[in-house]
């Protein structure tokens, strides 16, 4: 089942193409990394399909009117804003909003906020100010919030920059599971090692343009590396995984 | 603290200074002989009944009115521009809106219709407000905010003056001097309802922004994708905080900082959440102003102290400890 499609999506800024024809779709079970150097496009692909960016072209998501489109995508941007020294809990229970009825939060948003909360092992932290937290605490009690959502879809804005080795690989985990229960995720990230073997399907743009969609291993060639990335690399199925590993940087 | 319990307790403490602004006064009356007058009214032409009726008991309303209008739009706002130092006094909004109460009032145009006065107070306030949220909307950060108030304040106190200065009114200096402080001495029944009607309006409004407000606690994409509607939005707020300090500006002049020091004082004991700050800071701001009112006729019963003047006294302080921790963002 398709849970976002994406077709011929472009979006011009100050006169500049700075997204090109942009088209896929994102099955159930399916953990997405959207690769690419900075400045590719990522964000602002991200920030089209949602439709919090005019863009041309086609988006499942952004035919929805915009309740309807929260309670199908969880987004979470890659700036960490937390303006208020608001409790985690409270922060967490954010994510419920799109369900709230008028009466505010019921048993189920509460049993939505403790499992969010127990996914990203951050319940002992629930009364604590989120703007006390350390950078890691606070990017981990953020992707709570979106998991509170829990809505079938999740777009997620480099959810690993600045986490520990464990708490990226956790937080991979954490989308595997999510994906592994029949959700759809497409995550932007940098760390190439992580997309390989904890992503089902890759897809890369490069100036605006998607330019490779598929397994890790049919991507990340030595030729897409070297064209998009500027760099060779060590890409090996091992016995304990896929391992991937950047080696060098290539003149020019 | 409970939310409800937090509300019980302001409300409670509203409810004590609104019976305090009714007892305390010049003309010494008993007790037991104000409130009957108030009540149950005396004789025809009774002193007793005029002065409770005709003067302690709107000036008390309008301080409850003023003040619940000043600390929710101070609320409001906060938590839209996420920035604990957007005060509708310190941006100018409530000077905006004394130019426009004068305005209608130097050109006869408040005698001629009786919505024209809190009309342009709205109408002045609505224009700082847009003016202010384009130029430091959001993202515009709290020095953009800051420096853009003291603009939009400073032009307002000006064309005040300026219109009061070309006035041929004999007492338009004196007058310079009210609409910049703000007071409600001498207020009648007939400000109570020219104010409470925009004041009451602009609350209803405001105080439904909340989720919208919470939401916009993780910045302005999470929030539209949270399936907040960011531009409308966005012109409630204009409207709801330009209809309440157009309506109290209108009838008690500029009176400042208890949008900022009421939400300050409050944020803690919220848990931080800008939907719950929105109906404790209306009571707080209520408490501030009804308290700070008693204190004008305790402090200087026969000076007419300006009640703008004791909010900012205790408000510019607020302001300077404010900055002071804030001073690492601002740099």
């Amino acid at each position: 089942m398709s849970l976002l499609s994406v077709h011929g999506m472009g979006v011009r800024r100050d006169g500049r193409d700075v997204l090109t024809d942009v088209s896929f779709d994102l099955a159930a079970s399916e953990v997405v990394g959207l690769i690419g150097p900075n400045g590719a496009g990522k964000t602002t692909l991200l920030r089209a399909a949602l439709g919090l960016q005019p863009a041309t072209g086609g988006s499942s998501l952004r035919d929805l009117a915009p309740a309807a489109r929260a309670r199908q995508a969880a987004f979470l941007p890659q700036s960490r804003e937390v303006a208020w020294p608001v409790s985690v809990e409270m922060l967490v229970a954010l994510g419920r909003s799109p369900h709230l009825g008028p009466g505010g939060m019921n048993a189920d948003d509460r049993a939505a906020v403790d499992r969010a909360l127990d996914r990203m092992e951050i319940a002992a932290l629930r009364h604590r100010p989120a703007t006390e937290l350390s950078g890691g605490e606070q990017a981990r009690a953020l992707i709570a919030r979106v998991l509170a959502q829990e809505t079938p879809l999740i777009l997620a804005d480099e959810p690993t920059a600045g986490l520990d080795p464990g708490a990226q690989i956790a937080t991979m985990e954490v989308f595997a599971g999510l994906a592994s229960e029949g959700r759809g995720i497409l995550v932007s990230m940098h760390d190439l090692g992580l997309a390989a073997r904890h992503c089902t399907r890759i897809l890369v743009v490069a100036d605006g343009r998607l330019v490779a969609d598929g397994a890790p291993l049919d991507v990340l060639t030595p030729g897409l590396l070297a064209g998009v990335f500027g760099i060779t690399a060590r890409f090996e199925v091992t016995n304990a995984g896929p391992v991937f590993q950047a080696l060098s940087v290539l003149p020019g | 603290m409970t939310q409800p319990l937090l509300l019980g307790l302001l409300a409670i403490l509203v409810a004590a200074l609104f019976a305090a602004s009714l007892l305390i006064g010049p003309a010494a009356l008993g007790l037991v002989e104000s409130l009957s007058a108030l009540v149950a009214g005396g004789p025809e032409g009774d002193a007793v009944t005029l002065i409770m009726r005709e003067v302690r008991l709107p000036r008390a309303v309008l301080g409850l009115l003023i003040g619940a209008a000043l600390g929710l739009a101070g609320a409001a706002m906060q938590g839209f521009l996420r920035n604990p130092l957007a005060e509708p006094g310190l941006i100018g909004t409530s000077g905006s809106a004394a130019l426009g109460a004068v305005i209608a009032l130097q050109t006869g145009l408040a005698g001629a219709h009786v919505l024209a006065l809190p009309g342009l107070a709205l109408l002045g306030a609505l224009i700082s407000v847009a003016l202010i949220l384009a130029i430091a909307g959001p993202r515009g950060g709290s020095l953009t905010l800051i420096l853009a108030g003291i603009a939009v304040s400073a032009f307002a106190g000006a064309l005040t003056s300026l219109v009061l200065n070309l006035s041929p009114n004999p007492f338009a200096a004196s007058e310079i001097v009210f609409w910049m402080l703000g007071s409600l001495t001498d207020r009648s029944m007939v400000h109570v309802w020219i104010a409470a009607p925009f004041i009451l309006l602009g609350g209803l409004v405001l105080l439904g922004l909340g989720r919208g407000l919470d939401a916009l606690t993780l910045g302005e994409d999470a929030a539209a994708a949270l399936g907040v509607d960011l531009s409308r939005l966005r012109l409630w707020l204009i409207f709801g905080t330009a209809a309440m300090v157009g309506g109290a500006t209108a009838v008690a002049g500029a009176i400042g900082f208890v949008g900022l020091v009421v939400p300050h004082i409050l944020r803690p004991l919220v848990g931080a959440r800008p939907s719950a700050l929105l109906p404790a800071s209306a009571l707080g701001g209520a408490a501030m102003i009804l308290a700070a009112d008693i204190a004008v006729r305790i402090i200087a019963p026969d000076r007419d102290l300006k009640l703008g003047v004791l909010t900012a006294l205790i408000g510019a302080p607020f302001f300077l400890h404010l900055i002071w921790r804030m001073r690492r963002q601002l740099a």
